[in-house]
Order: C-alpha cells, then structure tokens, then sequence
C-alpha cells in the first residue's frame, strides 16, 4: 500500500509537472508577436463596455487595434500571475493605489510626464496619484474623484437641522438622527452614521483617512531620498482617532455591525434608511438613485475638521507595462484616454457606469457632462480644492492600510485607548518602512 | 489540503470490505494491476495538477521573498521564523482551535441526535432527511450571506428581531468581539452537522438488527441499547466523521471571509484568513505559503494521530 501509494503521488506529481512547465513555455513568444495592444482593465462587464467604446474610437482614428480583458475578481492576482509569466500586458487599467506595489515588483515603465501629449492639460492633483516615492512619474492618471458627505434630507427636514458643516454640527447632526426618531415610525431604529468599519481590503482605514487629513495629521513624513519615517502615532492622528471613536463609542451614532461592513453593506444602511450621515465617492449617485433614496438625499462638502476639510482622493491610473513591445502605441493609446473626447466618453457611454468619475483633463467639466448636476459641479469642486491621495506611493502601501485596519478596528471593538492602539501601529508601521526598504535613518 | 486525508478516511472500509468479500483474482496479472489505475487516471491527473503540484509549489515558495517578474528572492528559513514569532498569527491559530474543536463536537452532536430522530424507510423520514439535508448542499458564501443578514445586530435582524418578541435583546453577534467566533462556529454547526448526520445515517445502517433485538430480549433498555450496541457499532464511522470535521475546521475560510473578515478586534481571525490576508491583501505571498505549509504539516499531524488513534479503536 505505501509503496502504490508514493508511485501515485509521484504519477501525480510528474503529471502536475509537466502541464506546469508546458504553460510556462508558451507566454514570451506571444509578447513579441506584432498584433492587437493589450489592454486589460480592472473593472465589471458595464464598465468593460465603456472602455471598448473609447478603444473603438482610438482604432477608428489611428488603425492600431486593441485587445480587452476585464475582470473585478482578483485582477493583482492575475496581474502577477502574467509578471511571473513575463507575458504582462502592454496597457493596465487599475487604482491609483496600486502604482507603489506594481513599482516595486518593477513591472512599470517609467512615465515622462513632458513627453506626453496632453498631458499639461491634467491638473497637478491628478498627478500626484501617478507619482512614485522618488518624485517620478510611473503611470497617466485617468479618472479621479473625492469623498463627498451624503445626507438624508428627508430626516434633516422631519428635524428642522441643517447639513453639517464642521465636525461639531457632524456630531449634532448624528446624535439628533439617532435618538429624535427621524423616520417617525416610532422605533429607535435609526442611526447617524454610516461607516464600512471592516478590516477587509482596508475600509476602515481607508474611510478614517479622511479625518486624519482634517485633523492635520498624515501616515508618514517625508524624510528625503525616498526615505520616511511614521507619523502614524502623532498628537493629531490620536486627535482624529479619538473623535472616530467617539462616534462609536461615547456617541453610539453608527449603524449596528459596522465594524464587519463593507461598502455594499454601508450603501444599503444609508439608501434602506438605517444611517442618514455617508462619507462615500461620487459613484455612488448612480447606486443611491436607483434606490428609495432618491432624492431623498443631498451631497454636500465633507465637514471641516479642526485643521482643514481634506477628503479622501481617489483614482484610476493607466499603467504602461515592462517588457512591452509596442511601447508607442500603448503610449498613443494613453494619451488619447486623457484627451477630452475619451473623457467625456467614460463619463457618459453608459448609464449604469461611469469609468471617467470626473475627469482629470481640466477643459472637461463634470456638471456640464453631466446635464448640469450640481451634485456633480460639487464633486469636482470638492476634490479640487480638497482632494487628498492616500500615499500609494509606497513600495505596499495596501500592507499599511491593512495594519492601520486591524488597529482601527480593533480599538473601536473595545473602545480601547486610542494613543495606546495608534503607539502600537506605529511600531509596526517603522517595522514595514524597514521591510519595505524607505525607512529614514 | 483536504484531499491527502480524504482517502485515508475512506481507504480502510473499502480495504476491510474486499477481504471479507472478495476472492482473489490471478488472470491477467498486468492488466489487472493496471486497470484500476487506468480508471483513477482522469482523477489523479486533477489532484495532481490542481492539489498535489500547488502543495509542493507552495512549499517550496516559503522559502522566497516571492516577486513574480523580477524572480524570487531566496530567504531561507526566515518566512518560518516569522511564523513562530508573529504573535498575530498565533491568536489566528489559537481560535482555529478553539473553532475546530467546537464545531467538531457541537456538528457531531446535533448529528447524531439528528441520525437516531431520523433514521428508518418511512416516507415522512426521508423528506424530513432531504430538508435538514439542504444546508449541506448550499454555497457556503450563500449561508454567509444570509446568516449575516438574519444576525443583524439590530431589532432589524430577522433572529433579534423574534428573540424581541420574547424580550430577550438585542445580541450584537457577529458584531461584538466577545460573540463573533461563538456566532461563526454556530453557523458552521448548521452547515455540517447534517453532513455528520448522514455519515452516521449509513452507520447505523450497517448495525446488524439481531443485536439490538437479542439485547431488548436480554431485558435492556433504550437507553443501554444505545450504550451497548449503537455506540460501539458505531465507532469506525464516528473516527470518519471526527477526521473530516477536524481537517473542515483546520482549513476553515469561506464563512469567517464573507461575514467578518477576521473582525471584529481579530476575534474571528483564523490561520487560513490570515495567510489570505498576507498572501492576496498585502502581496507577501512567500510569508502566506509558509503559514499554508506549517498548516499543511499540522493537518498532516492531527490527521495522522487520529488514524493511530482509530487504529488503536477498532483494535479492542
């Protein structure tokens, strides 16, 4: 029995072996082969639609033919599964929070932010989401966007209030949703405050970011070189973790279970009338108004907090990969997704997704594109003027976010000291700097 | 991971079958040692590429700092020494345990309970078998899902909403740190312990009839029937079921993925979320194959003090 029984694991081993090495035989040829560009995006069916309705064009004006491949379900995984491979596409379209992490597994071209054609008609703020811990640029930004505040104005109505304007009327405002019974049905049911509070990919961390900003504190100082050291610890972060906590825990303003929510489970504690208070993107109108909460809602700048009202910027960036063998058309390609055209086309081809949120080329306005919504005039208002990138510019960024998750979420289970859980994060924050080789000192 | 153990569990009966039943068969002595491999060929050829080769590639991964284009960075034994001393991780393990050991005995408790309410032909049993059948059957992220929603830790929740009813309320379950892990190993119970019951179903099947009529003869009562004659008959089969539950608990992911995470304060977090984390969430995928390894080498462990432990059983 051992003995068939070892004959049968190498049987299957040497099977496995060899369908292994057969794959990884294949890929090189297909790179250098002239044909389609290679594009693949980070994104559902609807919004792979859209893009194919910018690549169309781009065909239509220049003969260069592209290739799509989209997917939503582990889109790094197979990013690196094609890096391992050697066979990366020519064109990745992926969060800006990815640039560090794809950097450091140095499967990025180098970006010459001169050399691209139009690219001085994107705003500076869009660039810096494409800028990488040595001050160079490693990708074209493409679609931008900030957290704005949404309200539910039915209940602000029912109890005579008014939007929140600074962190204070946040409180009041939360506080009155909660216990003065906003929907009138009698049952001390309702909440203030919306909040993703899972460590999953982050959200909770990702959602307190902005209030660190506005509390002035940040993730980490700028020591030169490429080098930091952490700030996570500072007066001000423990200032805006304290206030977050509050909200949980002194306040009790946010919906039950947040502290296992994602976005989908916080989206529906604000359309189903649950919370009333939501910091989320501009996306989010598009989802909102397919609910009952259509208009029944208003968007308004996030409060401002103590030292500002910064808000959490976000983005989609195109990514021109390494071992590319057509690196002019996928540069053409890029440069003709920032022109306005292509812009306005990600932002309207498709009622159901908006590829474009608001545009990083600055002749494109949002309200205009957008039949005037002033929800969308303030979208762009907001993350102009107050737009705040979370440092993606780290070699892994996502590990810092998640530390700062776990942190977060585990102080605000146990209503724990706040300078206490952020002193202990600190630690592992110069712990990962060190890791990730940017440790100042 | 599952796979290496699942022949272990099931090789003996089969084994144990054929030597009570079977007469041994010269003619054709290749073809007939050949044959039965021919048949597991298409099976063993799936196993291999897609459990047996990612086993062994992940192994050899632990030993890397893994960066897929501009090649792996050798390290040695340091993604193992980080095992030892990541005290995150030994909590991870530590409510793996307290996971497996509890939805192990709870599973295997409402399952026989539910195989001796439910076993016999009548027509009514094998609805009601089918019906209390169907969590087995059921997507795990489906259950998640609405286990999830039903927990709700408002009065909103369909479950605090009935225990309102009776004024009992509301319990945060998933959402509190003290109740997440008790709340996520109910769940799981609710899932698998049909699972134990069929098992046990096909058990008391194989109890010969004439022992229990020649103890109720002898004067026993319910009570010693069960003590006497379905208990040790039921022996082999209960070791089956104690291996499977305790390699479904090692490897426990999909229902602590969907509902929290890991969350909240960590208090779900387990050995196989947390490598998922550090694999896919952070990318250090030479640090995620080590904790998969030393849990591959646990597993391998309990799995095979169970089998001397059932060998020793089914010895007396």
């Amino acid at each position: 029995m051992k003995l068939t029984s070892a004959l049968a694991a190498v049987v299957a081993v040497l099977a496995g072996a060899t369908v292994v090495s057969g794959c990884a035989s294949t890929p090189s040829s297909s790179s250098s082969a002239p044909g389609p560009l290679s594009v693949w995006i980070r994104g559902n069916g609807d919004s792979q639609k859209e893009y194919q309705d910018i690549f169309a064009a781009f065909t239509a004006k220049t003969g260069i033919k592209v290739t799509t491949f989209a997917t939503l379900t582990d889109f790094e995984t197979k990013v690196n599964a094609a890096a391992a491979g050697h066979n990366l596409p020519d064109l990745v379209v992926d969060d800006a929070s990815q640039l560090g992490a794809f950097r450091a597994e140095g499967i990025l071209q180098q970006v010459n932010r001169s050399s691209i054609t139009g690219g001085d008609q994107l705003t500076d703020l869009a660039w810096t989401s494409a800028k990488g811990s040595d001050g160079n640029f490693y990708a074209v930004p493409f679609s931008a966007q900030a957290n704005i505040l949404l309200v539910n104005t039915n209940w602000l109505t029912k109890l005579g209030l008014t939007a929140p304007t600074t962190w204070a009327d946040f409180v009041n405002v939360a506080k009155a949703f909660t216990a003065s019974d906003p929907d009138g049905n009698g049952k001390a049911d309702t909440y203030g405050v919306a909040v993703p509070g899972s460590t999953s990919r982050g959200y909770v961390s990702w959602y307190w970011s902005t209030f660190l900003w506005q509390a002035g504190g940040d993730y980490f100082h700028n020591s030169g070189n490429g080098k930091y050291t952490e700030t996570i610890d500072s007066p001000k972060a423990v200032q805006a973790a304290t206030w977050f906590e509050n909200l949980f825990c002194t306040n009790k303003v946010v919906q039950p279970g947040a502290l296992n929510d994602v976005t989908t489970d916080s989206n529906k504690a604000f359309s189903s009338g649950v919370a009333g208070l939501y910091f989320t993107g501009p996306y989010a109108y598009a989802t909102m108004d397919a609910t009952s909460i259509a208009n029944k809602y208003t968007a308004v700048a996030p409060p401002a907090g103590p030292a500002n009202g910064q808000t959490l910027a976000e983005g989609t960036d195109i990514y021109l990969m390494a071992g590319s063998q057509r690196t002019s058309e996928a540069q053409q390609l890029a440069e003709y997704m920032i022109t306005p055209t292509a812009q306005t086309l990600g932002m309207t081809a498709s009622p159901t997704a908006t590829i474009v949120r608001l545009s990083v080329n600055r002749t494109v306005d949002a309200a205009t594109v957008h039949k005037n919504d002033p929800r969308w005039q303030l979208a762009q208002q907001v993350y102009q003027r107050q737009g705040h990138y979370e440092p993606d510019y780290m070699p892994n960024w996502p590990a810092f976010r998640q530390a700062t998750s776990n942190a977060l979420n585990a102080m605000l289970a146990q209503c724990s000291d706040p300078a206490t859980a952020l002193h202990a994060l600190g630690g592992q924050f110069t712990t990962l700097l060190k890791q990730q080789g940017v440790l100042a000192g | 991971m599952d796979v290496l153990d699942v022949p272990a569990a099931t090789a003996r009966p089969v084994r144990s079958r054929d030597r009570v039943g079977g007469r041994p068969r010269r003619r054709g002595r290749w073809r007939g040692r050949l044959s039965p491999w021919l048949f597991l060929a298409p099976a063993l050829i799936a196993i291999g590429v897609f459990k047996f080769w990612p086993t062994v590639w992940g192994a050899y991964l632990s030993f890397f700092t893994v960066r897929p284009y501009l090649g792996n960075l050798w390290i040695g034994t340091a993604n193992f020494a980080r095992v030892l001393s990541d005290p995150d991780l030994r909590t991870a393990l530590l409510h793996t345990g307290i996971d497996t050991v509890a939805t192990v005995a709870l599973s295997m408790m409402v399952g026989f309970g539910l195989a001796l309410l439910l076993e016999g032909p009548a027509r009514h049993l094998r609805i009601l078998r089918t019906a209390v059948f169907l969590p087995v059957v059921t997507a795990m992220v489906v259950v998640a899902e609405l286990w999830g929603t039903l927990l709700f830790p408002g009065r909103y929740g369909s479950v605090n909403g009935l225990l309102g009813d009776i004024g009992l309320g509301p319990f945060p379950f998933l959402s509190s740190a003290h109740s997440a892990l008790a709340s996520v190993i109910l769940i799981q119970v609710w899932k698998s312990a049909p699972y134990d019951m069929l098992i046990f179903l096909a058990g008391l099947a194989g109890i010969d009839r004439d022992l229990y009529e020649a103890a109720a003869i002898d004067g026993a009562g319910a009570w010693q029937r069960m003590r006497t004659v379905t208990i040790p008959g039921l022996r082999p089969i209960t070791t089956i079921v104690l291996t499977l539950g305790v390699i479904r608990g090692l490897r426990v992911f999909t229902e602590i993925y969907v509902l929290t995470n890991g969350g909240p304060a960590g208090s779900t977090q387990t050995a196989i979320t947390y490598a998922y984390t550090a694999g896919v969430t952070n990318g250090d995928l030479g640090y995620a194959s080590s904790i998969a390894t030393v849990m591959l080498v646990i597993t391998v462990i309990v799995t095979l003090l169970l089998r001397w432990w059932r060998g020793r059983v089914e010895a007396r």
